[in-house]
């Protein structure tokens, strides 16, 4: 008991020392929070989203820092909990006095961190969230830098119908999650049927559970249907369980799925199975500003204890490294000036210079925030064939067509 | 497609089978709920692609998987459980479960949060009997399922520590009086509890061949209904129970209702629990007056 | 205070609740692995009143807490038939019934979740928790907790003596619930969203963890348990990609050292005992 009342206060005290460190240095520094979820079911995801905001506040150091001052990003580990996410979020708007903040990942988090932010008037933009309505739900201080699934679906379907001469497809989601039941129950479904296809069990899909290992019964139903091709809603870690089920019952079909597909663990699955999905960042993308992120985030990721040796970098590495660097642009160009008295004007000038963004330049292109505070930007749809992704189409999420 | 989906729910009822039977040695004897029971599963599986990953056959993985589970098995059996044997069920089966988070966080740590998968086709083979696709893993899964039920039957039924494991689950009091180790037999049922989760683990993930640190969660909770089900007394009622579960499961979803499936695995082990709680093949109770 | 710490307060005060849940469930010596179940009954049924009924919170609270209380009656009645481990699991079958239920309620958002609720104060949170809290300890100093505790030592000799089991046991299911409801209200209103996937089991354990971690034997042991579980895992920040298993770790490490949890009578009368003479 001794030892153990003696840890926590050693860890109280840390945790002080450090606050109390931050709001000293708080005058020549700008602070930038961000939730990522380091423990946990995703921990991946939010381990590799560090490395990425270590490299970039380095990068931004090493080039003399913004505005002369030092960027100082400070990560907030949630575990994938929405109740932790929104008390980070209080801890970085209320203690340690950040202009913006970068997530969190997970929807579920998102809708209980977006409220938090509004209430604390401080910017927040996640960088993988895409249930629909979440960041138009918490105007004007929640933001997303991912593409509404709705207009994906609009071009990744067309692509897939003509390329795999698909006539019938059927439906397989994760019930458990909220994206993937609505991408796999009311955004394909529609679009499908628009494009002239037969959703065989639009009325009734079928479903497992996040977490299931068993998911035979469903790709035996599913081979019975006898579809061209085949809906998966899951993010791809499921994906990657149905997809290998399927091969092992030789139902040999391509696969269509929403953002969350994207992974460069669903090309281990089955190689020989075609998987198509819509991306706005893939880790062998042909762009010069991509490759030169990923010749350097790479090695950093791979030497990252913690973290698998043949990691790449996600999406979302890509999504939370433009968040942070529109939020340092803001910064530059909106006259923010970083200091303790000027919090609110300042925090209010970068949810301005998000809401009107203009040009700024991420790794598919030009992006910008729509009404609704998700973005819009470039995409491309991508197949996944034999180890690897190959852009197909490229297309932009404005309303109207070109970005 | 009846038939294909028969098969499919055999072998899910063999993982399930495997796990309850873990689940139920150390409660059907000690009327402990281990909550870690689902990671030493997750840690068999694990532990079983690395072996397989540096090519090894299947043998060795099974052996060294569930010689790991085993003995992180009797390493909360020692810590967790043994110095609060005398402690309401509730401090072990929470000591159980500060193991099973630490078990996850180190898993994280050491391979990472994406699904684990097999680099090779090495268990993908199958054959077909009429309309029926059997993979060689199924049959694998179900085959060592079987050998080890049966294994567990002997240890319980005929041997001299299997005794004592019954006089324990009977009366810990008298059996001590009687002259049985109580320390030796405790040990004994965390560590085949140990074996069977690491043996469930193994096979499941070369079946499946794509694993995660946080599938011992959901499979731990169903192996907790299926030992219900058949009851802590007899080790076949798991066997029975296991299938039986597997296969409602596999109906449930094969005739329309996927989405009901948990809720129709739990009302049946509630409808159990009150119309025949010693389990579907019967036997004596052991903890019925057990306090919390 | 911060709005950090605000913010952690309000989740101790809804954690408290959950915890008072099972605290009276288990004073006669049932254990309920399920309670997440009630309090995901009380927070759908709270929501929809304020949200689609424009119904006052406070009367939805009541409202979600009566309803809560008869389905726990109803979960009752068949828990007297089980004991030990046996009702605990029927319990946790009984949890994640709702929550699959809950899943399918489409009518309620299904996995999507609900929104809507209006932002409730702290102060509103720990003035049920505070009003729950001297109920409880009212009943502590009752006849009727005599009767629970006695139930929940030798239900055989209780019954002997004439003591009604059946109600004290059923009665307690109840009123768990009802408190159980009152915690998902609150969290409905306190994180203004709510989806199936907050009601699960591990809900239930965290009710469960802070009461025999704080101290089962004393009403106030689960403000201590509910707070550890709170703030701990944000005091173990600095522990980084090894939070959680610290976390463990220090769990585990509680359990040994004092397994009838961190506040017990003695440690209360020592407490008052020094407080008194200063």
């Amino acid at each position: 008991m001794l030892e153990m009342h003696k840890l926590l206060i050693g860890g109280l005290m840390t945790a002080a020392l450090v606050s109390g460190a931050q709001v000293a240095q708080a005058q020549n520094q700008v602070n930038i929070g961000a939730i990522v979820p380091s423990s946990g079911p995703f921990a991946e995801w939010g381990r590799s989203n560090t490395v990425t905001l270590k490299m970039l506040e380095k990068e931004v150091n090493d080039a003399g820092g913004v505005n002369g001052a030092k960027l100082n990003i400070v990560i907030l580990d949630d575990a994938a909990k929405p109740a932790q996410a929104a008390n980070n979020m209080r801890k970085l708007a209320g203690d340690d006095k950040v202009l913006a903040v970068a997530g969190p990942l997970t929807s579920s988090a998102c809708e209980v961190t977006f409220p938090v932010a509004n209430e604390l008037k401080t910017v927040t933009t996640s960088q993988a969230s895409s249930k629909p309505g979440v960041a138009k739900a918490n105007r004007p201080w929640a933001f997303r830098n991912t593409v509404d699934e709705g207009i994906l679906a609009k071009t990744s379907v067309p692509y897939f119908t003509k390329t795999f001469g698909a006539k019938q497809v059927a439906i397989i989601y994760d019930a458990k999650d909220a994206v993937s039941t609505s991408i796999a129950t009311k955004i394909m479904p529609g679009v499908f049927t628009e494009a002239g296809v037969k959703v065989i069990n639009g009325d009734a899909p079928i479903s497992f559970n996040t977490g299931d290992l068993d998911v035979s019964a469903q790709v035996t139903k599913l081979k019975s249907m006898n579809p061209d091709g085949i809906v998966i809603g899951a993010d791809y870690s499921q994906a990657i369980t149905v997809i290998r089920e399927m091969k092992r019952q030789g139902l040999m079909k391509p696969v269509i799925g929403g953002t969350p597909l994207i992974s460069s663990a669903i090309l281990k699955a089955a190689p020989e199975i075609p998987v198509v999905a819509p991306a706005t960042f893939y880790s062998t993308m042909d762009a010069p500003k991509a490759k030169k992120f990923v010749a350097n985030l790479q090695p950093l990721l791979r030497n990252t204890s913690g973290l698998p040796k043949e990691i790449e970098p996600s999406m979302y590495d890509a999504n939370i490294y433009e968040i942070v660097s529109m939020y340092i642009d803001a910064v530059k160009k909106s006259g923010v000036t970083g200091k303790a008295e000027n919090l609110d004007a300042d925090r209010t000038k970068i949810r301005d210079y998000m809401a009107n963004l203009k040009g700024y330049e991420g790794f598919s292109g030009a992006i910008h925030f729509g009404e609704d505070g998700d973005a819009i930007k470039n995409f491309f749809i991508v197949q996944g064939q034999n180890g690897a992704w190959e852009t197909k189409v490229t297309g932009c999420s404005a309303a109207g067509g070109g970005c | 497609m009846l038939l294909q989906q028969l098969v499919n729910g055999l072998t899910l009822g063999a993982v399930y089978t495997l796990v309850a039977l873990s689940f139920s040695l150390v409660m059907g004897i000690l009327s402990v709920l281990n909550i870690a029971i689902g990671e030493l599963f997750m840690l068999g599986g694990f532990i079983g692609f690395a072996v397989i990953a540096s090519q090894l056959p299947l043998p060795v993985a099974l052996v060294v998987a569930m010689a790991g589970a085993c003995t992180v098995s009797i390493i909360i059996q020692k810590i967790a459980y043994e110095p609060l044997r005398d402690a309401p069920m509730i401090t072990p089966m929470l000591s159980t479960l500060g193991f099973s988070i630490i078990l996850q966080n180190i898993v994280t740590n050491i391979w990472g949060s994406d699904p684990l998968q097999l680099p090779s086709e090495l268990f993908d083979a199958d054959f077909t009997i009429g309309p029926v696709r059997i993979g060689f893993m199924q049959l694998v899964v179900i085959g060592i399922t079987i050998v080890l039920v049966a294994a567990v039957a002997f240890l319980v039924q005929r041997t001299a520590a299997g005794r004592a494991l019954r006089a324990i689950a009977e009366n810990r009091d008298v059996a001590r009086l009687l002259g049985v180790s109580v320390d030796k037999t405790t040990l004994l049922a965390f560590g085949i509890s140990g074996l069977l989760a690491g043996a469930a683990g193994v096979l499941i993930s070369l079946h499946y061949s794509a694993i995660t640190p946080y599938i011992g969660v959901d499979i731990g909770l169903k192996a907790i209904a299926v030992m219900v089900i058949g009851g802590t007394a007899r080790v076949w009622g798991a066997l029975l129970a296991g299938p039986l579960i597997g296969i409602a499961e596999v109906m449930t979803i094969a005739y329309g209702g996927s989405q009901i499936r948990d809720f129709i695995v739990y009302g049946l082990m509630i409808l159990i629990l009150l119309l025949r709680p010693q389990g579907l093949l019967g036997g004596p109770r052991s903890d019925v007056g057990q306090r919390v | 205070m911060s709005t950090y710490y605000a913010g952690l307060f309000a989740d101790i005060g809804i954690l408290f609740l959950g915890a008072m849940s099972v605290y009276i469930i288990l004073a006669t010596g049932q254990l309920s692995l399920g309670n997440a179940g009630f309090m995901g009954i009380g927070a759908y049924v709270a929501s929809f009143l304020t949200v689609e009924m424009q119904w006052p919170l406070t009367a939805a609270l009541i409202a979600a807490a009566l309803a809560a209380a008869a389905i726990g009656i109803v979960v009752g009645f068949p828990a007297l038939r089980l004991k030990g481990i046996y009702l605990a699991i029927a319990t946790l079958g009984f949890g994640e019934m709702v929550r699959s239920f809950l899943l399918n309620f489409d009518r309620m958002g299904g996995s999507g979740g609900f929104h809507g609720m209006k932002h409730v104060s702290l102060e509103y949170i720990w003035l049920w928790g505070g009003g729950i809290f001297v109920l409880i300890v009212l009943l502590e100093r009752s006849r009727l907790w005599l009767e629970m505790r006695a139930v929940h030592d030798d239900e055989t000799a209780a019954n002997l003596v004439g003591l009604n089991t059946t109600a004290t046991k059923v009665g307690a299911f109840g009123f768990g619930a009802a408190v159980a409801a009152v915690s998902g209200g609150l969290f409905a209103h306190h994180h203004v969203y709510i989806e199936p996937g907050n009601f699960g089991f591990e809900r239930s354990i965290d009710f469960v963890l802070a009461v025999i971690l704080g101290g089962s034997t004393v009403g106030a042991g689960a403000v201590v348990g509910a707070g550890l579980l709170v703030l701990l895992p944000e005091w173990l920040r600095f522990l980084a990609d090894w939070r959680l298993a610290a976390f463990g770790v220090l769990l585990v490490l509680v359990l040994l050292t004092r397994r009838q949890g961190i506040l017990d009578r003695p440690l209360l009368d020592k407490l008052s005992l020094r407080r008194a003479r200063a």
